[in-house]
């Protein structure tokens, strides 16, 4: 405001009158500009001040003569445009300022964002790559285990047969039995070996989902399973079971193996019991329950109940490889469900599986499950 | 008059020969049985060059065939009859231990005539042979130009 007023003043010396009021106006403008909006209030107050007190008639007193009174007004008028201009301008300037500061941090943390996606994306298609390799390798694997492994024991198994024979009657009872020892294991191990090669069979083919009735499907199995089970006296109850989206002769397969697992843990009971139904209709979940008064199994190895190859008895009182549990799991996970196991010791089992109900929760979860 | 076709096994295991000319021995099948070790020695058998130059003419009854072979593998082999003019006739029956997929909707697809997957359990595979054997060999007529003999 000093160097205003100075400036002013020289101007006036040199005889340039009426410089007073664009000097004063920018000096204003500056001050709002560089100083903000309080500063301004008082530039304005002050320029007016000194307008009056040092350019407007009668000059150095703070009155003011009619004659000049509009040309003050003026000034005020033009100090007061001026600051509020000034004053606005300079408020959307900082804005845009701060726009500006905005947008190239977001700009920034895109781009570094997208470094990142271009990273992640990177190691992705490295994985599935990887992950490729890796399927291509556990199918040549499971075809090398389907036809090398398969030949030798053919061998160990014809020749066994032809020289028991050749050569029963010169052998010993001893003999025969090592004999019989080697036909039974190597049968055993074809056994484990087509077991886990249908096993990894459910994890690579496709599954052709359509509507199933759960109901018709179980009868179907224990008619069959009733077929092979002639002569035991097994109390069998189906109840109301739903319709069902999945893929048929895996759901088949889920259902053959819990209710001849049933079958088999009952063989001791006088009369078995085996019920299949549904826990709750109405739900949106279908939880269907193989529940048998069989040999039962421990809780404290539940954990292992759906493992691959895991055993809870031992070969003399029930036969089986160990993998039809891991088998349900495996299919019911492809459909999106759960499974589990319940029981005690002596007082049976019961085994569950759900399914959604619907289509679009079935691709739901798959989708979500793998 | 009945007639016996002969029949062209295809394996590359001895063992497995030896299994498969006992399962039909058992059934005293009096088919001549030519056996060839792996896939090239088969079409040289069929087409009667090299080492087979001098053989007796005529087709085979039936082709036991194993998939996986050396040199020309078993699905090549059965490529190779079923896309030549002279040879398409001759009826192809897969013996492979697997039961995979893929294997067996190419070989169904190149036009196999049967596919059979040797059972593990011996009783079962000299029976499984027996059959083919008796079906292919006897009971099945052959195509016309197959080498017979008067039983």
């Amino acid at each position: 405001m000093g160097i205003a007023l100075g400036v002013a003043f020289a101007l006036q010396y040199y005889q340039f009158r009426d410089v007073e009021l664009p000097v004063l106006v920018v000096a204003i403008a500056f001050t709002t500009w560089y100083a903000g909006n309080g500063p301004s209030v008082l530039a304005v107050l002050l320029s007016s001040a000194c307008f009056d007190y040092f350019f407007v008639e009668p000059l150095y007193s703070l009155e003011i003569s009619s004659r000049d009174l509009p040309y003050f007004l003026i000034f005020v008028a033009w100090a007061g445009i001026v600051a509020s201009f000034s004053a606005v301008r300079r408020r959307i300037e900082d804005n845009l300022h701060l726009a500006r500061d905005h947008l190239q941090v977001e700009v920034e943390q895109r781009r570094h964002r997208e470094d990142e996606i271009r990273k992640l994306n990177l190691e992705l298609s490295k994985r599935a790559v990887e992950l490729e390799v890796t399927n291509k390798e556990l199918e040549s694997f499971s075809y090398s285990v389907s036809h090398d492994l398969r030949a030798p024991l053919r061998h160990m198994i014809g020749y066994s047969e032809l020289l028991q024979k050749q050569a029963s009657s010169l052998l010993d009872e001893k003999s025969q039995r090592f004999i019989r020892t080697i036909l039974e294991s190597a049968k055993r191990m074809g056994n484990l070996i087509d077991d886990l090669l249908a096993f990894s069979r459910i994890g690579r083919a496709q599954t052709k989902k359509t509507r199933v009735d759960l109901k018709q499907l179980v009868e179907e199995v224990v008619a069959e399973i009733g077929q092979d089970t002639r002569g035991r006296d097994i109390a069998w109850k189906v109840g109301a079971l739903p319709v069902c989206y999945g893929d048929r002769s895996m759901l088949r397969l889920v259902v053959v193996n819990l209710v001849s697992n049933a079958a088999k843990f009952t063989r001791t009971r006088k009369p078995a019991e085996i019920e299949i139904g549904c826990v709750d209709l109405n739900k949106e979940e279908v939880e269907v329950f193989v529940r048998d008064n069989g040999a039962g199994f421990d809780m404290q190895y539940v954990d292992k109940l759906f493992g691959v190859f895991q055993r809870l008895h031992l070969p003399e009182q029930f036969e089986g490889t160990g993998i039809g549990l891991a088998t349900v799991q495996r299919i019911i996970h492809r459909h999106g469900g759960q499974v589990r196991g319940e029981g005690a010791v002596d007082h049976g089992a019961t085994f569950y599986f759900s399914l959604p109900k619907n289509v679009q929760d079935t691709a739901e979860r798959t989708a979500n499950a793998s | 008059m009945t007639t016996l076709g002969r029949i062209l096994v295809v394996e590359d295991d001895p063992n497995d020969v030896e299994l498969t000319l006992t399962a039909l021995a058992d059934y005293n099948l009096a088919n001549e049985v030519v056996v060839t070790r792996d896939g090239q020695q088969a079409l040289d058998y069929l087409c009667c060059r090299e080492e087979f130059s001098m053989r007796s003419p005529g087709d085979p009854a039936v082709m036991l065939l194993d998939l996986k072979l050396p040199k020309v593998g078993g699905l090549e082999v059965l490529q190779q009859i079923k896309s030549d003019e002279r040879l398409k006739l001759i009826p192809v029956v897969v013996l492979t231990p697997s039961h995979e997929e893929k294997d067996m909707i190419r070989s169904y697809s190149l036009g196999v005539n049967a596919y059979v997957v040797k059972p593990v359990d011996f009783h079962e595979f000299v029976n499984a042979v027996k059959e083919l054997g008796i079906f292919w060999g006897v009971i099945n007529e052959p195509p016309p130009g197959s080498m017979e003999k008067l039983r």
